[in-house]
């Protein structure tokens, strides 16, 4: 069994280099420096199919001559020809199919936000309506009036009515280059709506969602999301308050201040402007998951 | 010039006929295109270098996308199939890039 299999190791040995850079073993024998790579090494030298070189020391050694049977290699060809082929019509043929799901799954997500809109607005107008139907109920007396008034006034603090007036419009927008830090983040405009809060705003929308106790600016991939709806640059910030106060505050704001550094660090957009009228849409929920209303005075500690 | 014809054939086959692959097949569909263009840039290399063997040329073809399958089948059996035929596309496209670097310096002489 050992004699059997010995020609066909030492076969590697008569082949003659392919690459004569390849550094030689000695006669010696000695170990290859890199013998433990032996796969990767043998991958890049054998490549060639070791069993053309067998077939020439065959034949060189006076082996059965044999005629070249050409029908057979060109029908391997063909097959292997045929293979890619089908490979590459198949990738064709289905190329449009997956085009076509995504495309049909951007329908649907457009068709369902479209919904979402509707609904949203239909909302609206009956909150307008329940809102016109209670009041018309409370108008008649007294204490209805002042319970209206005092409605009205939760409701502006609330942010679900839509105000308007002079204030303070700021404009952020992300630098030209595509680095992380040309780009506005979500902190940043944390930090200029608390400073406008700060200086005295009494509505805040950015790109046109109106903040309410509840919003949230949270960053997602590259995307900066405002109570779940994506924004885009440049985000703009109107702010309904007295505008030469705020714009002294917020001007004067540790904010402002490292907002004028990032914009002359990295070429971020950072301006803001007094406006004489801004008009702050309702946010669109108002939902309370958690609170409750109180229905007995609270009860008083001891005294 | 056979070989020319049989290029041509396996193409006009393929684009006439549009045979569609089996679904239990598509798995195979990629490793055969590989062992394919293995065999046919190894023949081109042993050609070029003047010791092509018709014989060893048709049963590497066969052997290479019989075995390749095969260790993709035994994968998908054990739940390997997606990374064993990485690693086939890996070895083959080692080997491919190699030939035809190979042929490249036979060609042009760089």
């Amino acid at each position: 069994m050992g004699s059997v299999s010995e020609p066909s190791r030492s076969a590697p040995t008569q082949r003659a280099p392919t690459q004569p850079g390849l550094p030689h073993p000695g006669p010696a024998q000695q170990r290859r420096i890199d013998a433990s790579m032996s796969l990767l090494v043998d991958l890049s030298t054998d490549a060639l199919d070791p069993g053309y070189a067998a077939a020439v020391a065959r034949r060189q050694a006076g082996g059965p001559g044999e005629r070249a049977r050409w029908p057979l290699v060109g029908a391997t060809v063909a097959a292997a020809t045929l293979v890619v082929v089908i490979a590459a019509v198949q990738t064709r043929a289905s190329a449009p199919a997956a085009a076509r799901s995504r495309s049909a799954l951007v329908a649907a997500v457009d068709r369902q936000t479209a919904t979402v809109d509707r609904l949203e607005r239909t909302i609206a107008s009956l909150s307008a309506e329940q809102a016109a139907l209670r009041d018309a109920g409370l108008e008649s007396t007294t204490a209805g009036a002042a319970l209206t008034r005092r409605i009205a006034d939760a409701e502006l603090a609330l942010g679900i009515l839509p105000v308007s007036g002079p204030g303070l419009r700021v404009t952020l927008a992300d630098a030209g280059s595509g680095s992380n830090a040309s780009l506005v983040q979500d902190r940043q405009l944390q930090s200029v709506v608390n400073a406008l809060w700060a200086a005295g705003a009494e509505a805040i929308a950015i790109n046109g969602e109106r903040l309410t106790a509840q919003s949230a600016i949270r960053q997602a991939g590259d995307a900066i999301l405002v109570d779940f709806r994506p924004l885009v640059s440049p985000y703009v910030v109107t702010a309904i308050g007295p505008p030469v106060d705020i714009e002294t505050k917020f001007g004067a704001s540790d904010t402002a201040a490292r907002m004028r550094g990032l914009a002359q660090l990295y070429g971020l957009r950072f301006d803001y402007s007094r406006a004489g009228r801004l008009a702050l849409p309702a946010a669109p929920d108002a939902t309370l998951h958690y609170a409750r209303p109180v229905t007995a005075p609270p009860r008083r500690g001891p005294s | 010039m056979i070989v020319l014809l049989a290029v041509a054939a396996g193409v006009s086959l393929g684009l006439v006929l549009q045979p569609t692959v089996p679904l239990d097949l598509q798995p195979y569909l990629p490793i055969a295109v590989v062992a394919a263009l293995d065999a046919l840039f190894g023949g081109v290399r042993a050609w070029l270098e003047a010791i092509f063997d018709d014989r060893v040329f048709v049963v590497s073809f066969v052997a290479n996308v019989l075995v390749a399958s095969l260790i993709v089948y035994v994968g998908d059996k054990l739940g390997v199939g997606g990374q064993l035929s990485t690693s086939i596309v890996v070895v083959l496209g080692i080997r491919i890039f190699s030939n035809a670097a190979a042929i490249r310096r036979r060609v042009f002489r760089a």
